[in-house]
């Protein structure tokens, strides 16, 4: 029982995780300064499988169980997107502004595709629960 | 004469009970893991426990020499195996997450099944025992 809910919730809160940094790279699209200077930058998550041991467990598994972890948000390194803005406050000795390297069409589908996942890892908790009920209704009297 | 009020089906129904609790354990590791670089889909094997729990009436009469002597009709026979129904994506992961709702769906309801039966059996030889007690 409590496997099934400590996989499901860590997916559900790696998944969160993505779905905010998602939000934060769609929301900063065009931000030209940040604290440390230079346009935003695009994060991503670094997410990893670490293995758990079930209670169904035997000697003879060859393959087991794992929930997810987020083990660092990373920015990425590549080059910004330049657009010629010459009155612009950021703009360089040429006349260019650097933008953040978001492509909102993959963000916006990542997000969409995130989102769809926490909604699977929410189904499957409540599958999870629901069979729980049938167990312990085996011993109800109607 | 306890054996003649629990027929031979309890086994086979608790049996199934603790495969399709594993197996949703398998499914749901899969479905919190679908974005995750490198995992690897799991599944239980599954039929060939069923059946042997069912149909196999000799192993639960074989004798132990050794603790470490694997039961045949207990849940150390059953194990987690490699799913290898979904494609493997370009990060390393093979889950393919509208497969594997359908299996949590179907093996949710095959565990209500089963859960359902052995709470009508009790019922059913409880309503028997309060007939007889009249």
């Amino acid at each position: 029982m409590y496997n099934v809910i400590e996989v499901l919730a860590s997916g559900l809160s790696a998944t969160r995780l993505r779905v905010n940094v998602l939000a934060s790279n769609i929301a900063n699209a065009e931000t030209t300064r940040t604290e440390d200077g230079g346009p935003y930058k695009r994060k991503d998550i670094v997410q990893t499988a670490r293995t758990v041991q079930s209670n169904f467990s035997s000697t003879l598994d060859n393959a087991s169980l794992a929930k997810p972890q987020v083990l660092a948000v990373v920015e990425d390194q590549s080059e910004p997107r330049v657009v010629h803005q010459p009155g612009h406050p950021d703009a360089d000795e040429n006349g260019y502004v650097a933008y953040p390297n978001i492509n909102m069409v993959t963000a916006m589908t990542d997000l969409m595709s995130a989102s769809r996942l926490y909604q699977a890892n929410v189904s499957a908790l409540e599958t999870a629960r629901n069979m729980a009920r049938d167990a312990a209704n085996i011993s109800i009297r109607y | 004469m306890l054996s003649k009020i629990f027929d031979k089906t309890y086994p086979g129904l608790e049996k199934a009970l603790d495969l399709h609790w594993k197996r949703n354990e398998a499914i749901s590791s899969n479905i919190a893991n679908a974005e995750t670089p490198m995992y690897r889909a799991v599944d239980v094997d599954f039929a060939k426990e069923l059946e042997r729990a069912f149909g196999d009436k000799s192993s639960s009469n074989l004798m132990k020499t050794s603790s470490r002597h694997m039961e045949l009709s207990s849940n150390s026979g059953s194990r987690f195996v490699p799913d290898l129904s979904g494609q493997t994506k370009a990060d390393g992961n093979n889950v393919d997450l509208d497969i594997q709702m359908g299996k949590l769906a179907y093996n949710s309801g095959k565990y209500s099944i089963a859960a359902n039966l052995v709470r009508k059996k009790l019922q059913i030889l409880r309503d028997t025992i309060r007939e007889a007690m009249r």
